[in-house]
């Protein structure tokens, strides 16, 4: 398509404007530029008392500029749409027609100017990088800065709220200060990274033409609006059938999978078990045709869905037959309550459904889900578990012949994990066909048949016990074999035990017992680390002093006391919502308790500045994504110690000591994007960040969640050198098996109590305890307790494992 | 987070059909344009007023009390020095202020009132996808009510991760509060980068999971509400024929109008 470069084309702003509304992305870029504008804007609007742009300068209003030089027309709709939203929140009213055409304008004007192909472009990318550019940018900043304050002002004083001589200023000069000097660095850091991920409006405008023409396919028939033909019942025509398929994405020239055959019959459970990167997501989304239409690349062989080419039918149209629930379920949701999510996906129909079948449908799906809940509650008040049945739930309110779950439980706590067997078992029992992905063993009591993956290989395809007797073949998949398996494994028995029942059996039959040496047993030293002694000896380093804390008058933390001590590994294990991260965020001072007190190294968090709990207390957060902005992984890693006011000089030093303490080579990674990093390298370099701080105590907020096998144990093979090199470790989870694997010390955590504190040995001996904090003991400590012993690890048992003397 | 205002309660206010709440609210904006004087603004304020009380929003009437409480004192004390008049208030002939200027900002003041409230009374008691629908079956084109309706759900996930990205910087020793304004704004990138990188980063992602929900631009939506007007909409929508009919007779009548020149 050939953009003009006329900025007053009528008919090139007419084709700007509404061809934007012709793409499914473009349309998700609308609406996340309005909500974004939205929400840097309300904090500022609901939060300080303000006339928009007179009293306060908004981070928000260099946001239309700089998503219009991203996002072309797309910006222009989706600042004046973010205006709206923000005046939903006080000021909504007529003046909103003016807010929205001031921003509709300010985001666009920008583009016209200076965008793709546009009046004043040199053809580079519209960055400030030289003074020419520069000048450029601040012509472009004033003139449409002038064009929103004139339409805002304007209008504001034709209602006769506001004089226009007061208002427009105001507005000019907000604008004006904040695109100067807030514009340049969000753009400077956001322009090649949207360029990557091919999101600029050049990238898509390609698109605007029918997708699957643009697609690199060899054998690529356009999607048809036929519908599909179903099997019948009873027939054994398999439902989902790969046959030699085999795609790379266009940007790689590694193929993602090769040569995959398989089939899924009616009524079928099958899961797809592999590490990360294996090719599972991307046979997910082979299935219901997102790939090749809207991920493009190079396809071969055939998958076919009820017996129709996938490529061959729109995935909207398809939705009705495949349902996908995906990896990240939050991106799925999409409504403001529960039954705007279940009635969305009813609404968009070629034949409208009738409200008796809607409500039928939605019924049927909250009763088969187990998902009590109001329909007109908000999805953000609903707990992670609730949410991704939700999803669930609209996906299968369409009543879909395959489900197919990408790696549904990886973010979800023991309690979820098991309400979403329950769920899955119900489906099953209504003879629907589930294709689920995992990158961990989970529970395999559902699962017809297993298919392991390897770097885009079928290495497996069989019975899933078959696979768990097998450790030797997990491991080679990437998967961790079951630790009941792998504690018999250098015994020459077959079938090797898989449950504790076959283990225990397993015993008596081989006349094995547990007993274990003295060291086994030794608590006072883990990993050739001694445990410190508590009572009495050192002083703590974090002291907990009946501490409550609550958000507005819900509690969520009662009368805790505790001491951490230098040195320690302490895991604070407990479910979701038990108050674990308030804890954390308590220990750091990024909240303040509302009753009691927090001393750190005799510090008063309440007293202490952020500055200095930062140099004493480091918490990395879960999601690394919640703190990256820097241009490359040095300056990421900088960030905080030069917040703390080092010299330059030790700035570098620092930054490449903790890069090297993370495991992430100086010299290799430094200059690098942290953006373009694989997720666990992502989380290295939030640790990496922290540790430049040099902070005695570490936090680690969930930090193995969403890792498989391997990327789990690099992690924690990390944390635990940290610790050797003399840091206090606090890691917050609730994997016991990390805990059991790892941990020094345990607190156990319930509805915002500590209810044990112990060694991990001591924790796990009491079941009934751990119970109560909704939690299980694991395999091992369960096997070993038939003999008296609490063993945590596979090893303990190894070496405790003797002949029983007769 | 939950940003809606909308209150969820079962008033009558709430049972009315999305469009008569949607044209209510129009009808109301029409009628502040009818008038300037303080006087029959104030009818038009106590009918709105009255809306608020029987929709029970009174806390979001708070919610926004300062912010609302500001603009209406901006009015009414910046419109006097551009309105010109004949009877100078004394101590501030200099500055050109006259009574009638007063009285115009008075005026004013109350119709931004009236706004403002206007709209809150809409948001809490008509829920977004209300909202989107009405807007559709009164000739809005159903994407944008959907882009609009998906926005307004993102915002308050992002408000939430905003805490958390807050919380992430904080934790490396950064102080929003120090320095001059534009080292203050200086510090607002890393804030901000995080928070629209994380969200663009899932443009293909959101794409593809609205399309896999059977979403598509050209595809038409019916929606679940399909009910017909009832008998208390079509009494407010009468109401509301009446009152304008009222106010436009009388703005033809030049009643209710203060005479002012700029």
């Amino acid at each position: 398509m050939i953009v003009s470069c006329a900025l007053f084309d009528p008919r090139r702003w007419w084709r700007d404007l509404t061809g934007v509304w012709a793409d499914t992305r473009l349309i998700v870029i609308i609406a996340q530029i309005a909500a974004i504008y939205a929400a840097i804007l309300i904090p500022f609007k609901a939060g300080i008392p303000l006339i928009p742009g007179f009293v306060e300068l908004r981070p928000a209003n260099a946001i239309p500029i700089v998503a219009s030089l991203l996002f072309g027309p797309a910006a222009a709709w989706g600042s004046g749409i973010g205006n709206i939203i923000g005046d939903c929140f006080g000021t909504l009213g007529p003046a909103s027609v003016f807010g929205f055409l001031g921003n509709f304008f300010f985001g666009y004007f920008p583009y016209l100017m200076w965008g793709h192909l546009g009046w004043l472009s040199s053809g580079r990318p519209p960055m400030v990088k030289s003074w020419r550019q520069g000048l450029e940018y601040g012509l472009i900043c004033v003139v449409a800065s002038g064009v929103c304050a004139g339409i805002i002002g304007w209008g504001v004083e034709l209602l006769g709220l506001l004089p226009f001589l007061v208002l427009a200023p105001a507005i000019f000069f907000n604008n004006i200060v904040m695109g100067l000097f807030l514009g340049p660095p969000l753009l400077g850091f956001l322009y090649p990274r949207v360029q990557r991920w091919h999101l600029r409006y050049e990238d898509i405008l390609p698109y605007l033409i029918p997708r699957v023409d643009s697609c690199e396919s060899s054998n690529t028939p356009t999607p048809n609006n036929n519908s599909l033909s179903l099997p019948q019942e009873g027939t054994n025509s398999p439902l989902l059938t790969c046959r030699d398929f085999s795609f790379s994405y266009s940007r790689n020239t590694t193929p993602a999978l090769h040569n995959m055959t398989f089939t899924i019959a009616v009524g079928e459970f099958v899961m797809l078990l592999g590490r990360s990167g294996s090719g599972k997501s991307t046979l997910c989304y082979a299935c219901n045709g997102l790939i090749p239409q809207m991920i493009p690349g190079k396809f071969s062989g055939k998958v076919h869905v009820c017996g129709n080419d996938t490529q061959t039918f729109p995935v909207w149209k398809g939705a009705k037959y495949v349902g996908l629930v995906f990896q990240d379920f939050e991106t799925q949701l999409i409504g403001t309550t529960v039954g705007a999510e279940l009635r969305h996906p009813l609404e968009y129909r070629e034949v409208p459904l009738s409200l008796h079948e809607i409500n039928r449908r939605i019924e049927q799906v909250l009763s088969t889900l187990g998902l009590e809940v109001e329909l007109d509650r908000d999805p953000l008040r609903m707990s992670g578990g609730q949410r991704q049945r939700l999803v669930m739930a609209s996906v299968l309110v369409q009543e879909p012949r395959v489900l197919i779950l990408d790696e549904p439980s990886s973010d979800l706590d023991p309690a979820s994990r098991k309400r979403l067997q329950l769920t899955l078992e119900e489906l099953k029992s209504k003879g629907l066909s589930v294709l689920m992905t995992e990158q961990d063993h989970g529970d395999f009591q559902l699962v017809d048949r297993v298919i392991l993956l390897d770097e885009g290989r079928v290495i497996w395809d069989g019975q899933p016990n078959a696979l768990l007797a097998n450790p030797e073949l997990m491991r080679q998949g990437g998967i961790r074999p079951l630790p009941i398996t792998e504690c018999f494994e250098d015994f020459d028995c077959e079938p090797l035990p898989l449950t504790l029942e076959q283990a225990w059996a397993y015993s008596e039959k081989l006349q094995l017992m547990v007993d274990p040496p003295a060291e086994v047993l030794n608590d006072t030293v883990r990993f050739g680390i001694p445990v410190f002694p508590r009572e009495n000896q050192i002083a703590p380093i974090i002291q907990v002093e009946d501490v409550s804390f609550g958000y507005d008058e819900f509690p969520v933390l009662q009368d805790i006391y505790c001491d951490i001590y230098p040195g320690e590994f302490l895991a604070l294990v407990g479910a979701n919502g038990s108050g674990k991260s308030t804890l954390a965020r308590l220990l750091n001072g990024l909240l303040v308790p509302t009753d009691g007190r927090i001393l750190v190294d005799g510090l008063d968090t309440l007293t202490t500045s952020m500055k200095e709990m930062a140099r004493r207390v480091g918490l990395v957060f879960q999601n690394p994504d919640h703190q990256i902005f820097a241009d490359t992984v040095w300056e990421e890693v900088a960030f905080g110690a030069k917040n703390l006011g080092c010299s330059q000089e030790e700035i570098g030093d620092r930054v490449q000591q903790s890069l090297k303490a993370v495991g992430l080579p100086f010299e290799e990674k430094s200059d690098l994007d942290p953006f373009s990093l694989r997720k666990g390298e992502r989380q290295r370099v939030a640790v990496a960040s922290i540790l430049a701080t040099q902070p005695t105590v570490l936090i680690f907020d969930e930090p193995t969640t969403g890792l498989d096998a391997s990327e789990t144990d690099r992690m924690m093979g990390m944390i635990r050198e940290l610790h050797r090199e003399g840091h206090t470790i606090v890691m917050i989870t609730h994997s016991m098996s990390l805990v059991a694997a790892h941990a020094q010390r345990c607190l156990l955590m319930a509805k915002g109590e500590i209810i044990g504190d112990g060694s991990p040995r001591d924790i796990f001996r009491d079941s009934v305890l751990v119970r109560r904090a909704s939690l299980e003991v694991p395999a091992i400590p369960q096997f070993s307790q038939r003999w008296g012993y609490t063993l945590l690890t596979v090893n303990e048992v190894k070496a405790s494992l003797r002949a029983k003397v007769l | 987070m939950t940003v809606s205002l909308y209150v969820n309660r079962k008033t009558w206010v709430h049972q009315l059909d999305g469009r008569t709440k949607l044209l209510m609210v129009l009808g109301i904006f029409v009628l502040a344009m009818c008038f300037s004087h303080p006087g029959y603004l104030l009818g038009v304020l106590a009918v709105v007023i009255a809306g608020l009380a029987v929709a029970q929003a009174g806390a979001n009437v708070k919610k926004i009390g300062i912010l609302a409480a500001l603009l209406v004192c901006y009015s009414i004390v910046l419109w006097p020095f551009f309105v010109n008049g004949k009877t100078p208030v004394l101590g501030l002939q200099l500055l050109g202020v006259t009574w009638e200027g007063c009285v115009f900002g008075l005026g004013m003041g109350m119709r931004l009132l009236i706004m403002v409230w206007g709209g809150v009374w809409l948001l809490s008691t008509t829920t977004i996808e209300e909202l989107a629908q009405a807007s559709q079956r009164l000739g809005l084109a159903s994407r944008v009510g959907f882009v609009f309706s998906l926005a307004f759900r993102w915002v308050g996930v992002l408000l939430g991760a905003g805490i958390g990205v807050i919380q992430a910087q904080r934790a490396r020793g950064l102080d929003l509060s120090s320095g001059n304004i534009l080292e203050r704004i200086s510090r607002y990138v890393p804030l901000i980068v995080p928070l629209i990188g994380h969200t663009l980063r899932q443009t293909n992602l959101v794409a593809m999971a609205l399309e896999c929900k059977g979403f598509h631009p050209i595809a038409s939506r019916s929606f679940y509400h399909r009910e017909k007007l009832k008998r208390r909409d079509y009494a407010v929508l009468c109401f509301l024929g009446i009152a304008l009919g009222m106010g436009a007779w009388l703005k033809w009548q030049g009643i209710g109008t203060l005479n002012i020149r700029f």
